[in-house]
């Protein structure tokens, strides 16, 4: 056995090298960072070690609270449209069907689509006036049209639906290669034993894909903890901090007002919520994914 | 029943997922009178003057090659450095392994923001920034957590029997990997690689404090540079999204081919 | 033909071997002055030559970039570009070099007065202004010359024409007004303008503390509330940056418009926009008993504390800022300077007559709080603004109360350690 464990050390080498020196080097920094007041700009304040001052000013911090709120609305409505709706991109692409393959691409188009460039662009199709929105909906009537970035909870549908648009594409993808991985025998043989569309549905496709399901729910969680760029240029955080989410605060912290230890509280904030939502999936729904070893 | 339903699924996926793509690349073709008009207009004026600005005026050429060659060098080594990372959590049992799936996982939570400051300070040191290293290392430090996670995934789904036979007969476990779980795992492997150049493709933040030198700035840090100080050129971000958007369409199209269905039917069997 | 393609060939004659690098941290130029400035600056000085680190032109993401190389010590950077907002914060965290040996009082009395107090901090310079900005009004010279109205001197009187108008129009597309009041910096610019016009103040800067509990202050906001979004803009103009409000303007589709000086040169132009020639400017509006504050805006140069070269620095600088050159750059972009002279200049009040009037604009421009805690200020108070504008109900006195208090936290961080 100890033969077979150096050899894991030296496939995990690499890539244990650089995630140490790039991950998780800055982000004990920047843990480390959090128990300090620092504000950049005010320099003869100096860095003074404060202990759990930030964490404590963090919990009973109004905007924290209201960004963690909406923060949470996000990351629960986000993840499970998200996910349910690539499940069934992914259902539909694995059927065979003419111009499949077109259909994949198009499925990739919002994924592929820089944030930089579809955050403007939704921007410019929520826009009151001259939006594709409201022009779907209200066709040349402009007395009817609404103003989604304007109006607290239009914004924040607004956010999520930019968001969901462009990574459910990336759930599909994950789900749709674990459906490729199920062989086609057991739907053969299946359907000499008489079974209906529903019963294969129930019975093969979803335990088997419960694996990629699980990966897509759980990166599509973690990653909603991230939205940024879409709150950056649509709404920055309003209006009146409707769509200010906790990665939005603490980017504000941290680079606007220079109050390092502050922000870097948030950062870890988000982070151990993240891990409690992620650890509470494993639990629930699948704790073999974090086992290693085959030999089955 | 299925006839019917098959048609509307399709067609509503695919409105879904290019309608407001294809309202931008409509908007590249509108006459800067156009682009926002109220009520917006449908047909636009075939106007092809934004395509011209994007390229010869805002350099978005020169942007496309920078982010086509980072992002294909980051995918490359990414997945060649994750496969193997995964081939070691999925066909070993020391019990540091286990932790070390988590601790990747932990790793993919914490907000970009919080570390920008060290790893700007290390390729610094390194005398990398502003440089293509610089910026790829970075790009598969943060895409490994992905990538391993997939791959793990798939290899983890994989029989094991062949392997067994391979290794009995004095294959080594490099050997292995390269000649038996890579090929079969080849869906997940596509799937992954696809992923990671996507990620380093769109990836903005990074990119903005580590290629700050005009010759090598990457697609989104470019784009990012369109807008003047209150001025946004939706005609030429609209042209440059469709330019941009191409060829990751072409990327796609070559590479669904590779996600093979009916994966490992034979070898299961063995 | 102009000389100075020919001073190019110069540096083939000077060897390139002794070339000092200057690294300059700009926007993007989308006019293109930049490129013309630095190249004919390199003909002039052959043993320099200037690399340009490029960032985006929104002031937010700018500053984060700013941010990033200044806090790990960057020091391949000596020159940059700064907005007006930021020369107190950058001298305070000791990353912006005092300029006062290079650019001393009596220099300092060519630049507009409103732009060197906001570069100036602690009784030291540390910016030189280059360009200079001003809210004001922009309203449809035809829509009031035909109700016979003139330029409205107080925003009661604004709102007042626009109903008129609206009401006679019957245009159901066309709205009073159109501003800026997204959750974001421009906010605090256009807030400010309602409420120093009222004798507001956004802060006491001798006692250290926030000011928006002031009844002129709260009165102002109600005003923006009740009255100029509620009577005459559309909703949609809570989400609108400057971009978004000025497309409803250019449309037709705005009487009246507030904005910075760009937007003149936008309006006019017949490919873009349907009011073409059909825009009158004037300064912004006060309430009775007030006078017109604009807000001030605009974009400095300074140098790095860490560059190894200040003095090589300044020679860019100094080029960059000297009478002449911005006489060009406003011939060439029509933007506002920051050097009084360039808008008594006949050639550009020729080729641009809105410089008079904006003159008279930016000389009365008021700084925002010049303190080194003003992103913090500002980021609550747009919170406030933001949410005191667009809750028809919300309770302005109590949000003001908040936002004073959180203020005051922020403040209390600069009081000497004695007296805390």
């Amino acid at each position: 056995m100890n033969r077979a464990d150096r050899a894991a050390v030296w496939f995990a080498l690499p890539s244990l090298f650089l995630v140490a020196l790039f991950s998780i080097y800055p982000i004990c920094d920047s843990v480390r960072l959090s128990f300090y007041r620092m504000i950049l700009m005010l320099p003869w304040l100096g860095e003074k070690f404060v202990g759990l001052e930030n964490y404590a000013d963090l919990v009973i911090d109004p905007v924290a609270l209201v960004s963690l709120g909406v923060t949470l609305l996000f990351v629960g409505v986000s993840a499970a449209l998200e996910v349910s709706i690539g499940a069934g991109m992914a259902l539909l692409l694995n059927e065979s069907f003419r111009g499949r393959g077109f259909v994949r691409a198009a499925v990739l188009v919002p994924w592929a689509i820089p944030t930089v460039v579809s955050s403007q662009m939704w921007r410019y199709i929520f826009n009151d006036r001259y939006g594709l929105f409201n022009f779907l909906l209200f066709g040349r009537d402009t007395s009817r049209y609404l103003a989604p970035l304007a109006e607290p909870w239009l914004a924040r549908a607004a956010i999520i639906f930019a968001d969901m648009w462009k990574t459910s594409s990336f759930a599909a993808l994950i789900i749709l290669a674990g459906l490729q991985t199920i062989p086609d025998e057991l739907y053969e043989a299946a359907e000499v034993d008489g079974a209906s569309a529903w019963q294969k549905l129930r019975r093969i496709t979803l335990p088997l894909v419960k694996p990629a399901l699980l990966l897509a729910l759980l990166f599509r969680t973690i990653d909603a903890f991230k939205i940024f760029d879409l709150v950056f240029v649509m709404t920055q955080g309003g209006p009146a901090d409707a769509t200010n989410v906790l990665q939005f605060y603490g980017y504000k912290k941290v680079f606007a007002e220079g109050m390092i230890g502050y922000g870097s509280a948030i950062s870890v904030g988000v982070f151990l919520i993240s891990l409690a939502l992620a650890l509470l999936y494993i639990k629930l729904i699948g704790a073999r994914v974090l086992e290693p070893g085959a030999a089955r | 029943m299925k006839k019917f339903l098959l048609p509307l699924a399709v067609a509503a996926v695919g409105v879904y997922s290019l309608l407001p793509f294809l309202w931008f690349v409509l908007a590249s073709w509108k006459s800067p009178a156009q682009l926002t008009a109220i009520p917006p207009v449908v047909v636009p004026d075939f106007h092809w003057g934004f395509y011209r600005s994007a390229i010869v005026n805002y350099g978005l050429l020169g942007y496309i090659k920078n982010s086509a060659i980072v992002a294909a060098a980051t995918t490359i080594v990414s997945i060649a450095i994750g496969a193997l990372a995964a081939y070691a959590l999925t066909r070993f049992h020391a019990a540091w392994l286990r932790w070390y799936l988590l601790v990747l996982l932990c790793v993919s939570m914490f907000p970009q923001i919080a570390v920008a400051g060290p790893v700007w300070r290390i390729l610094d040191a390194l005398g990398w920034l502003n440089r293509y290293p610089g910026i790829i290392v970075a790009y598969i430090s943060f895409s490994l957590p992905l990538a391993i996670w997939i791959l793990s995934t798939f290899f983890k789904e994989l029989p094991y029997e062949i392997e067994e036979a391979a290794l009995v007969d004095g294959c080594t476990r490099a050997q292995a990997l390269r000649r038996i779980v890579l090929p079969l795992a080849a869906p997940g492997i596509f799937t992954a690689a696809i992923l990671v150049f996507i990620y380093a493709w769109n990836e903005f933040f990074f990119a903005l404090i580590i290629l700050t030198s005009p010759p090598l700035q990457t697609l989104p840090v470019g784009i990012a540079l369109f807008p003047g100080e209150y001025t946004i050129p939706w005609g030429e971000l609209a042209a440059a999204s469709t330019i941009a958007t191409l060829p990751l369409i072409a990327l796609t199209l070559l590479f669904q081919r590779r996600i093979v269905r009916g994966l490992s039917a034979g070898a299961a069997k063995g | 033909m102009k000389p100075w393609p020919a001073l190019l060939l110069l540096p083939l004659l000077f060897s390139s071997v002794h070339a000092a690098d200057i690294r300059f941290v700009t926007w993007r130029d989308t006019q293109g002055f930049l490129d013309r400035l630095i190249a004919e600056f390199e003909a002039q000085n052959p043993d320099l030559k200037i690399l340009r680190d490029v960032g985006p032109h929104s002031s937010t993401e700018f500053h984060d970039l700013l941010a990033q190389k200044f806090k790990n010590r960057d020091r391949a950077m000596d020159v940059f570009f700064m907005d007006v907002i930021w020369p107190a914060e950058f001298a305070s965290a000791g990353w912006a070099l005092p300029l006062d040996r290079f650019f001393p009082r009596d220099a300092q009395k060519q630049f507009l007065p409103a732009a060197i107090r906001a570069n100036t901090y602690g009784g030291a310079i540390y910016g030189v202004p280059l360009f200079i900005d001003a809210g004001l009004l922009y309203y449809r010279k035809d829509l009031l010359q035909k109700y016979h109205f003139p330029a409205p001197r107080t925003w009661p009187e604004l709102v007042e024409q626009a109903k008129t108008i609206v009401a006679g129009e019957k245009d159901a597309g066309l709205t009073g007004f159109s501003g800026q009041f997204k959750q974001y910096e421009g906010l605090v610019c256009d807030m400010m303008e309602y409420i120093l016009s009222n004798n507001g103040a956004l802060w006491d800067e001798a006692r250290l503390s926030g000011a928006l509990r002031s009844a002129a202050a709260e009165e102002a906001v109600r005003f923006v509330r009740d009255r100029i979004i509620g009577e005459i803009s559309h909703r949609g103009v809570l989400a609108y940056q400057e971009p978004e409000s000025l497309a409803l303007f250019s449309e037709g589709r705005a009487v009246f418009h507030r904005n910075w000086p760009y937007a003149w040169a936008e309006a006019n132009d017949g490919s873009k926009s349907k009011i073409a020639g059909r825009v009158g400017m004037t300064p912004l509006p006060a309430f009775s008993g007030g006078a017109s504050a604009a807000a001030l805006g605009g974009w400095q140069l300074g140098i790095s504390r860490y560059s190894r070269q200040p003095e090589l620095a300044w020679r860019f600088v100094e080029f960059m800022t000297r009478a002449e050159t911005q006489k060009r750059v406003a011939l060439w972009t029509g933007r506002g300077m920051a050097r009084e002279a360039v808008y008594r200049d006949a050639e550009v009040l020729e080729k641009y007559p809105q410089f008079r009037t904006q003159l008279e604009i930016s000389t009365r421009a008021v700084p925002r709080p010049s303190t080194p805690v003003y992103v913090p200020l500002s980021n609550i108070m747009q919170r406030y603004f933001s949410a005191a504008i667009s809750a028809r109900d919300s309770d302005i006195d109590r949000l003001a109360r908040h936002a004073d208090r959180e203020m005051d936290r922020v403040l209390d961080l600069l009081r000497p350690r004695a007296a805390r």
